[in-house]
């Protein structure tokens, strides 16, 4: 149970009170930029989720396996080729290359899924779909499971919580883009003050939003407390 | 070290050789069918996204034509040859197309035009009409030139005060329509080269329109009571152009009975 609980803890943090947007200020510009109304964020929002959970899958994958120093897959090689060599093998500085690569491929499989399966989609997205390659919310994630997984030792991070970090991230940044279409929708019908018009007031908001988001800050230490003791 | 670089390599081999793979075969397995006589109408166009055939751009009108059904002739800017080329893509024949073109229902230049005051205003048309008193006549062109911001294809030129057409260059698309604030330009199907036109768009009575302009009409109705194509709306004659036929309808009399000429022949030149 300790373990369910720290999953759920995980998927809460990722989601709310570490919010990706809001918290750790990544991926603004789509937060900024696709934002203007609420079914088009919604689109954003679900194709980052998406995306962002691929990444988070092949990110652990090929961390795991063969970018770590002693990885099984790099070990292995070494190994056959010199049964006594003591040697480690590091491949850790191929981290971002690696991602980056992943990341964009996974955009480009996205974008021929949106294209053939929602063409709605696919037109009011426009430039910002091919952008989510460029979409620091990802990288991010992917940088954050590396983190928990290259040399770390016995705590790293398995593949379930690179996924829930990755996922609920990506929700996270999906409930920050809707909140912040939704203001803006019922903001077109404001008297905005002439020199606030535009970017300025989308910052203000942004700016409150993450004030309100932080005040989830804490929460995490009471919600470990209870999930723990359920588990008992 | 040496075993490192290769690794290194061999990885990026691989993944760069697996990812391709996978998005080739996405590439064919997500496929998008586009019909290619969308593409090929959309070559046929002219591409200058004026908007003239009632869809958003282009491409909008190509597809309408290839989904919709809709008609082959409805661009302007492309003329015969474009709606000839679009009909052998889609394999219709063409209905027969009148051009549309604008007509300006004024014909005083600035020194005809009586009581004007000196404005010093923002210049344009739509600023100045706001205002009275910028010229004695309250329907005529008032020269600021807001027609030929809005003609993308120089087609428009003011000449002494006055808007002139071009109609060498114009397309018909219908953009100085919309942009005279007085709706003194509309849209009139030219069935020859040449048609007649009623240059005044005055509704007032003769004598104020003597006393504000040397050449408006004044509303006496000879043109109507000599020809059946002519009524009065209000104090200007309006040609029926669904039944006027410029080849055979012969205008010589009311040409003669007006009083002050202004019945004019507008149109390009035969060349």
């Amino acid at each position: 149970m300790d373990y369910v609980g720290s999953l759920i803890l995980l998927a809460i943090n990722a989601a709310l009170i570490n919010n990706f947007v809001l918290h750790y200020f990544v991926g603004i510009c789509p937060f900024v930029g696709v934002s203007r109304r609420v079914d088009v964020a919604l689109g954003m929002g679900l194709a980052v989720t998406f995306v962002i959970t691929i990444a988070a899958f092949l990110s652990w994958t090929l961390t795991w396996f063969v970018l770590q120093p002693n990885a099984p897959l790099t070990s292995w090689i070494v190994h056959t080729i010199n049964p006594n060599s003591e040697m480690v093998v590091d491949l850790s500085i191929l981290n971002y290359i690696v991602y980056i690569f992943v990341i964009a491929s996974s955009v480009q499989f996205v974008e021929m899924f949106v294209r053939k399966f929602h063409p709605p989609l696919y037109k009011s997205l426009g430039v910002y779909l091919p952008l989510i390659t460029t979409n620091c919310a990802i990288l991010f994630a992917c940088l954050e499971i590396m983190k928990h997984v290259s040399g770390v030792g016995a705590g790293a991070w398995t593949l379930d919580k690179a996924l829930i970090l990755g996922f609920f991230g990506g929700i996270g940044f999906l409930i920050a883009i809707v909140l912040m279409a939704g203001i803006r929708e019922e903001l077109d019908l404001c008297d905005v003050p002439a020199p606030l018009k535009g970017a300025g007031i989308t910052m203000i908001i942004a700016g409150i939003l993450a004030m309100a988001f932080m005040g989830f800050t804490g929460v995490d230490s009471g919600l470990a407390g209870i999930l723990m003791r359920g588990g008992g | 070290m040496t075993i490192t670089i290769i690794l290194a390599a061999a990885i990026m081999l691989i993944l760069a050789l697996l990812m391709g793979y996978v998005l080739g075969w996405a590439n064919v397995k997500f496929h998008v069918f586009v019909d290619p006589r969308i593409t090929a109408i959309s070559k046929a166009l002219p591409g200058a996204n004026c908007g003239g055939c009632g869809y958003v751009g282009c491409n909008e009108y190509a597809e309408a034509i290839v989904n919709d059904g809709a008609d082959v002739n409805l661009c302007a800017p492309g003329g015969d040859g474009t709606a000839e080329a679009i009909a052998e893509i889609m394999g219709v024949e063409i209905g027969s197309s009148i051009p549309s073109r604008p007509v300006v229902h004024c014909s005083a230049i600035s020194s005809q035009r009586l009581k004007q005051n000196e404005y010093l205003g923002e210049q344009t048309c739509t600023a100045a009409n706001l205002v009275a008193g910028v010229q004695g006549c309250v329907y005529g062109c008032l020269g600021f030139g807001d027609c030929i911001d809005a003609c993308d294809y120089h087609a428009i030129k003011i000449i002494d005060g006055l808007a002139q057409i071009d109609y060498q260059n114009c397309v018909g698309c219908g953009a100085c329509v919309k942009a005279c604030p007085r709706n003194i330009i509309s849209m009139v199907p030219f069935k020859s080269n040449k048609i007649l036109a009623v240059k005044c768009a005055s509704k007032d009575f003769g004598k104020e329109v003597s006393d504000v302009c040397e050449v408006g009409c004044i509303g006496c109705k000879a043109c109507a009571k000599n020809s059946e194509r002519f009524t009065m709306d209000g104090n200007v004659p309006v040609i029926d152009y669904e039944n006027y036929d410029p080849e055979n309808d012969s205008m010589d009399i009311v040409l003669e009975k007006c009083p002050r000429e202004m019945l004019i022949w507008v149109g390009r030149d035969v060349s």
